[in-house]
């Protein structure tokens, strides 16, 4: 028990701890109560000792938002509302700052590095940052779990509020080990019911990227567009969907047509070619006339 | 854990993009769970807020909240907690007429589903919204709550009485559930 004591005492200021025999727990588990001062030293606590070997077994630690006091709860929400109003505005400045700076290519490393592979049990892009003066709510990897002895319960102040506000292991599991948590789904080709809204927006945006997937609705102004340049010979994407999708809605304004063939348009370039003739014949006549002169023989005085 | 420069504004929006084109594409519902919880979870991150603002994750969410699949439904609404803690995205959750949706999360069978909904229904409320936030059956369900077993359920409903509604509304509640009896109408507790 001290050795624990000691083991947690690492990452901050402990409350509070006592051994909860009501907590239904496997055999041969001993499970325990620890609560932080800080919501903070809980989360590293959690992150740094769960999973981890202790003494020849193995600590499973988890958050215990059901021993939160009424007031416990109501401050946590608060500082969580708090530190994500700071926080985004943090992230905003950062982004503009970005904006100055950076350019599209230098984007192309860090996409290859967090390339994304839904993979079953264990989210590998990691969206993690860390803000040393805020109050660390950072999103810290999840792990998968284990089913094993020591089973150790800690930490009053709950923390990576993913769901709600109270989390507890299960549901991180869920998050984490999702094909376990769920039982099999028959494969049913239910369509999603998604509104317009999400995905208009993802097109537009989509557009704006210079990427080509697979576009199920376009704006007409785009498809107008793609279709004019087709015409003209220089096509690039949203070409499949301009093939086959009929235009419903009021035409683009027709560009007035201009005549190239009426002189109009050359009076500024025949002034200019002009001028330029003039210029460039006058030198010719020149180096002619300059020789005579240093012909004469210098009369010295 | 890393900083914060790790990955650039751009590199999260084009990320969180794939997500959603590939919860759109699939035909797979455990594919679209998995994705699902991807988002909710990334939506804890305020860095990441902005970008599922764009990509209108919140209507994605909100969505999810009227699907048979419960698991959809859990993680819906979970993402729509963890979104609702900013400003902007409240705002556009507002906007899209989410508080009936969140409001018909507190009747599920789900102790998840049912603390996300609390938390995200405190997050919706402002001076403009207070009337639907705090409406009587709303109001009612929530001391149901304050009086069951389950702590988290407890706390939590106790904060939203304590703090999102006033002593007349309490009141009025009370005096309409001693004239009811449990079974008639009103919203369920969920099982545990």
């Amino acid at each position: 028990m001290a050795e624990l004591v000691q083991l947690f005492a690492l990452y901050g200021v402990i409350e509070e701890y006592r051994a909860l025999d009501e907590y239904p727990a496997e055999q041969f588990t001993e499970v325990y109560l620890f609560q932080f001062q800080k919501l903070t030293s809980a989360r590293v606590a959690k992150w740094n000792t769960d999973e981890k070997s202790f003494f020849g077994g193995q600590l499973h630690v988890c958050y215990a938002p059901e021993y939160e006091t009424v007031e416990e709860t109501r401050q946590k929400l608060q500082d969580r509302r708090r530190y994500v109003n700071r926080a985004s505005q943090n992230t905003a400045k950062q982004q503009d700052r970005q904006l100055e700076e950076s350019t599209e290519s230098s984007s192309t490393d860090t996409r290859t590095a967090a390339a994304p592979e839904i993979q079953k049990g264990f989210e590998k892009a990691r969206m993690e940052n860390v803000n040393s003066d805020d109050m660390g709510f950072s999103v810290l990897p999840l792990t998968p779990v284990e089913d094993v002895s020591y089973r150790l319960h800690g930490f009053e102040q709950p923390l990576q509020l993913q769901w709600t506000t109270d989390t507890t292991l299960p549901t991180e599991d869920k998050m984490g080990s999702l094909h376990n948590a769920i039982p099999p789904v028959t494969e049913t080709s239910k369509q999603c019911a998604s509104s317009a809204s999400y995905k208009k927006e993802r097109d537009l945006i989509e557009r704006q990227k210079n990427l080509s997937p697979s576009v199920r609705f376009m704006p007409r102004t785009t498809h107008l567009e793609s279709r004019k340049r087709k015409l003209e010979g220089q096509a690039f994407f949203l070409n499949e969907a301009a093939e086959t999708e009929t235009l419903i809605g009021p035409k683009l304004p027709e560009l007035p047509k201009v005549d190239m063939e009426d002189h109009s348009l050359n009076v500024t370039t025949n002034l200019i070619r002009q001028t330029m003739s003039k210029v460039t014949s006058v030198p010719e006549i020149k180096p002619v006339q300059v020789k005579t002169p240093t012909a004469k023989p210098r009369r010295r005085i | 854990m890393a900083g914060k420069s790790r990955f650039s504004a751009s590199d999260r929006f084009e990320y969180l993009q794939g997500l959603v084109t590939e919860f759109q594409d699939t035909d797979s519902e455990e594919a679209k769970e998995q994705v699902l919880a991807n988002l909710a979870n990334f939506a804890y991150d305020p860095s990441n807020m902005e970008a599922l603002r764009l990509l209108q994750v919140t209507e994605l969410f909100l969505d999810m909240l009227t699907e048979e699949n419960e698991n959809f439904v859990e993680f819906g609404i979970g993402g729509l907690c963890n979104l609702s803690m900013e400003r902007e995205s409240r705002d556009q959750i507002l906007q899209s007429g989410g508080v009936p949706l969140v409001i018909s999360c507190l009747s599920s069978n789900r102790d998840e589903t049912v603390l996300s909904a609390i938390t995200t229904l405190m997050n919706l409320t402002t001076a403009a919204s207070r009337t639907e936030t705090t409406d009587g059956a709303v109001v009612q369900c929530m001391l149901r709550f304050s009086l069951t077993q389950n702590p988290r359920l407890r706390n939590l409903a106790s904060v939203f009485l304590e703090d999102y509604c006033t002593q007349q509304q309490v009141d009025r509640a009370r005096e309409e559930m001693q004239g009811q009896s449990q079974s008639a109408v009103g919203i369920p507790l969920p099982k545990d």
